[in-house]
């Protein structure tokens, strides 16, 4: 990813149900190297807001566009510059954890996929069905689904969910070292994940 | 606006149409009385048609206008097609009446009853499906795609299958609904009862369509107030 | 958007042939069905238009007790958004009308030679029964997976799947039942025109199902 700079920027995101307004006009811009935290009370609309930042839903109001500044295109489609993942977003469970990782990219390298598993704590259960998966280990694996193709966007919603706390440090200082050179959207109400964050906005 | 002219004529047109088909319009030489029966049968089975048409346009806009200018056309939509599904079912009836007075039987799947029978089997289909997807919101979407579908699919049945059928079955080339000889008096009679029974369809439409606003606006009146 | 196309399908071989669930339903009605219709007629040989009628209902309600699999499946286990998030819907639709091939290539296999069986079926137009029976199912399969996905999107409701599919399939089923009857008793020459009706129709309806998938899978 290094020399790689993405800009995504949000202009005017409006998102209503029927009359109920769940979020009016928000404005921001965020560039790879950097961290951005959407906090905010359930049904605040975050998730919501994170679909829509990832291209997966389409906003009542205002636009979202990505920018390759290093050669200072726009692009339309970014589905392979982001990686999105979501309490929403299962892996297969008749499948192993690596055949889910198979499944998701055809053209991650084996280092890659070793370096990630052994990162998030995974090795030796990548051959066990994910029907056998603890909710833990479970989220840890959606991390790694999102971060697999190593996009210069990543967008986690909730990503400490089910995690205990060896699995919230060893999240942390992932997110860390990966927002050195993504930009990284999160979705959150854990204080010590807010801390990562360089800025952030509060829904509700 | 178009639509209150249409609605207006509605109260001449149907009683003049009335009229005409039962006093003016001369009685068929073989038929005798029972041949008035067209000029309510073939109204009621031409504005089944164009209610199902306009049915799958305004479905075909509702997937097109994706920022919802137009609002619930899949609704609309669906208004039209339980329309012409009454419709089609009082063409069917009368239909069945006049093949039993020319033909002897009610039914004889002929080309157009069968493909009538298909059409129905369609929207029974439509109906089900939107009655599945009830408090979805993805409702008008898979309802409008579907009626996109089974129109697309219809002139096969429509066209090409009684033809195949035929080269097998030469003797089912009856069409019922041949009218050969029809004069003067006549044909002004069915044309008056065709514009009265579309008058009348723009009408229901115009109707459901005010009632389905007036019930939106009341249910978002009932969310406001949460 | 082709090794898309292979992931996909790989993951719903894997995933459909570790459960085996779908398949097992359909042979299973298919089996039942051709059995207790040859039990109560004791033996007695229908006509070749019952015959044929016959087969084509057990064909098509085998197909439609699996056909829907491939997009309820996602929907139940809740791995349709991850599946949206990987690939294009293109490649999507693409791959699980491929599966819905193969499967019913299977579900035939395993029907019709049953019913010629237990039916005491003589086909006099053998080739032209085969391919009958080839591209009538290819009919059925390719109009049935848009539909499967709209189900899938409304629950997965019962018999819903069988009331939307049988309406759109009746030409496929009418064309292929005479068609079929013509090479059960050899009554007239192979009539090609059928089978060109029918792979017409296929080709129809794969293309409108193309267009139409996008607006049924994206939500927005």
């Amino acid at each position: 990813m290094t020399g790689v700079r993405y800009r995504i920027e949000a202009r005017g995101l409006t998102q209503r149900f029927g009359r109920n307004v769940i979020f009016k006009n928000l404005n921001f811009a965020l560039e790879t190297g950097s961290s951005f935290c959407i906090t905010g009370a359930n049904g605040s609309g975050k998730s919501t807001l994170l679909k829509i930042l990832a291209g997966i839903q389409a906003p009542s109001d205002g636009s979202v566009t990505y920018a390759d500044i290093s050669r200072g295109a726009l692009i339309k489609e970014c589905s392979s510059c982001i990686g999105y993942t979501g309490p929403l977003v299962n892996p297969y469970d008749d499948l192993t954890a690596l055949e889910n990782i198979y499944f998701a990219s055809g053209r991650a390298e084996k280092s890659r996929i070793d370096s990630l598993l052994k990162c998030f704590h995974l090795t030796g259960h990548e051959d066990k069905k994910i029907r056998h998966y603890s909710s833990g280990m479970k989220q840890r694996l959606r991390i790694i689904l999102a971060d697999l193709n190593d996009p210069p966007i990543l967008i986690l919603d909730e990503p400490g969910t089910n995690l205990d706390e060896s699995g919230r440090r060893i999240l942390r200082s992932y997110l860390d070292s990966v927002s050195v050179e993504k930009a990284v959207i999160l979705a959150t109400n854990d204080r010590d994940e807010e801390k990562l964050c360089g800025r952030g906005i509060r829904l509700g | 606006m178009l639509i209150r002219q249409v609605i207006k004529s509605f109260y001449i047109l149907m009683p003049l149409a009335i009229l005409m088909a039962f006093l003016w319009a001369p009685s068929a030489e073989i038929l005798g009385d029972f041949s008035r029966i067209i000029y309510f049968h073939v109204p009621l089975a031409w504005v089944s048609v164009l209610a199902f048409l306009v049915s799958g346009v305004l479905s075909a806009a509702y997937l097109f206008d994706k920022k919802q200018r137009y609002p619930w056309l899949d609704e609309k939509a669906f208004n039209s097609a339980s329309i012409g599904m009454a419709f089609a079912l009082l063409a069917v009836i009368t239909g069945s009446l006049w093949a039993k007075l020319t033909w002897g039987s009610f039914w004889n799947w002929d080309p157009r009853e069968t493909s009538i029978v298909v059409i129905l089997l369609i929207y029974i289909a439509y109906f089900s499906l939107r009655s599945a997807l009830a408090g979805n919101d993805r409702r008008g979407v898979i309802g409008s795609s579907y009626l996109i579908l089974a129109m697309m699919t219809l002139p096969f049945f429509v066209f090409l299958a009684p033809r195949i059928y035929d080269s097998l079955h030469p003797e089912t080339i009856i069409n019922a609904d041949r009218t050969p000889h029809l004069d003067d008096r006549m044909r002004m009679t069915l044309l008056i009862s065709i514009f009265a029974f579309t008058s009348l369809y723009a009408y229901i439409l115009h109707l459901m369509n005010r009632a389905l606003a007036v019930a939106k606006r009341l249910e978002e009146e009932y969310h406001a107030a949460d | 958007m082709v090794r898309e196309i292979l992931r996909n399908l790989s993951k719903d071989f894997s995933v459909e042939f570790r459960t085996r669930f779908a398949l097992n339903v359909s042979i299973a009605f298919a089996v039942t069905a051709t059995v207790s219709v040859s039990l109560t007629a004791g033996g007695v040989p229908f006509p070749s238009l019952v015959q044929s009628i016959l087969l084509w209902m057990i064909i098509f309600f085998s197909a439609m007790n699996g056909l829907s699999h491939i997009f309820v499946r996602e929907e139940d286990q809740a791995t349709a958004l991850f599946l949206r998030i990987t690939m294009s819907a293109d490649s999507i639709f693409i791959s699980k009308f491929i599966y819905n091939q193969s499967f019913m290539m299977i579900v035939l296999a395993v029907v019709t030679p049953l019913f010629l069986f237990f039916l005491q079926v003589k086909v006099i137009l053998i080739s032209y029964f085969v391919l009958t029976i080839l591209s009538g199912g290819l009919s059925i399969a390719a109009g049935a997976t848009i539909l499967a996905a709209m189900v899938a999107k409304a629950g997965g409701k019962g018999s819903l799947f069988s009331i939307l599919s049988f309406p759109l399939l009746l030409p496929v089923l009418w064309v292929s039942i005479f068609a079929t009857k013509n090479s059960l008793d050899g009554a007239r020459p192979a009539d090609y025109n059928s089978l060109v009706f029918l792979l017409a129709f296929s080709g129809f309806i794969s293309a409108i199902s193309f267009l139409l998938f996008r607006f049924v899978w994206i939500e927005d």
